[in-house]
């Protein structure tokens, strides 16, 4: 599938469960695209404009997102596993029971992000900015949070084993 | 195969329906509740419920079962020969299941309970409680903590790592992602 043609199918609605693995969507604008249950694995999304997108059970495991704007996407139980959201913009979104595990995310801002039961275990999130999130019952496991932001966030989570140093509480 | 993801109302477990489109044919991966919103799936895509395959013998994933059985009169596959409250066919390790087209593998992943199953197919495999994203089920023992991770690594992450991970609770995953970053494993 060409970019073009992959671009047509979100643009007409028919993308939810569609497979669109290892495209280049790089620098596109798809805010407010269903993309519910599509499998975008492997895809270029660096700098896409993902705002307000339902991601609901998408799996982007592997993909480039870096600098992407997901900002009040709908990312529940979405699975971000291995993909790299350097920089990237999740403020507001929701990514309740979200598979973060193993993402790299330095510097990403998940601020007032709703983030229950979300997994980001392993995940590198050195610099990353949490203000004002609901990080309840996440499990942050071995996660770096290096410099990390989380003044503001709520809720209890678990930080077994994560490095918290210089982190902002 | 499509498979459909389900939260049941149920301390955050999941149920799965795996799907034959040319056949259509179902299968029910765990049965916590009885879930009106599975059966309107079901119906809306002119699916027949022909199996409900349990992982274990835990109430958030049985409970719901004999009102499926009530209801579909589907083949129960578990590993033992009654499990909440129904009979059913005892699948064991090796062992090849069906959903229309799509022929599955039973795999043994014994510690989260004595018996536990997970069912692979090509580019999906279902863990139940055995594994989870970036974390497995709990055990009550060393002896069992080991032997799950174990049997984890053997027969579940040495799956292709494309392979789509269906969890009994919590979000999916894949093979590639649990092998290189879950912290019990790596």
């Amino acid at each position: 599938m060409t970019r073009d043609e992959a671009l047509h199918i979100i643009q007409s609605g028919k993308a939810p469960g569609v497979d669109l693995r290892g495209l280049d969507l790089s620098g596109c604008d798809l805010a407010g695209a269903d993309l519910h249950e599509a499998r975008l694995s492997q895809a270029n999304l660096s700098g896409t404009d993902l705002s307000g997108a339902d991601l609901r059970n998408t799996l982007l495991d592997e993909t480039n997102l870096q600098r992407a704007n997901l900002t009040n996407s709908n990312c529940e139980f979405a699975v971000f596993g291995g993909a790299d959201v350097s920089g990237a913009n999740f403020t507001g979104a929701n990514l309740q029971r979200a598979n973060l595990v193993g993402t790299k995310g330095h510097g990403a801002r998940f601020d007032n992000a709703k983030m229950f039961l979300a997994r980001p275990g392993n995940a590198d999130l050195r610099d990353a900015s949490f203000r004002d999130a609901d990080i309840t019952r996440a499990i942050f496991r071995r996660a770096n949070l290096a410099g990390a932001d989380l003044r503001g966030a709520t809720g209890q989570a678990n930080f077994e084993n994560a490095n918290l140093d210089g982190a902002r509480q | 195969m499509i498979v459909k993801h389900f939260l049941l109302d149920l301390i955050e477990v999941n149920a799965h329906v795996a799907a034959c489109m040319e056949t259509r044919e179902a299968m029910l991966i765990d049965a916590g509740t009885f879930d009106d919103r599975i059966a309107a799936y079901l119906s809306e895509h002119g699916l027949t419920l022909k199996t409900v395959f349990i992982t274990h013998d835990h109430y958030d994933h049985v409970d719901g079962l004999a009102e499926y059985v009530r209801r579909y009169k589907p083949e129960v596959l578990a590993g033992t020969a009654k499990i909440g409250g129904c009979a059913s066919r005892v699948v064991k390790e090796g062992d090849t299941v069906r959903v229309g087209k799509h022929i599955g593998r039973v795999l043994s992943t014994p510690g989260h309970t004595p018996v536990a199953l997970c069912l692979a197919f090509p580019g999906h495999v279902f863990t139940g409680d055995a594994l989870f994203a970036g974390s497995v089920g709990g055990t009550s023992t060393q002896e069992n903590y080991d032997r799950q991770i174990a049997e984890v690594r053997t027969h579940i992450l040495s799956l292709p790592p494309e392979t789509v991970v269906h969890c009994g609770h919590g979000p999916a995953s894949t093979i590639a992602v649990e092998s290189r970053y879950n912290p019990f494993f790596v």
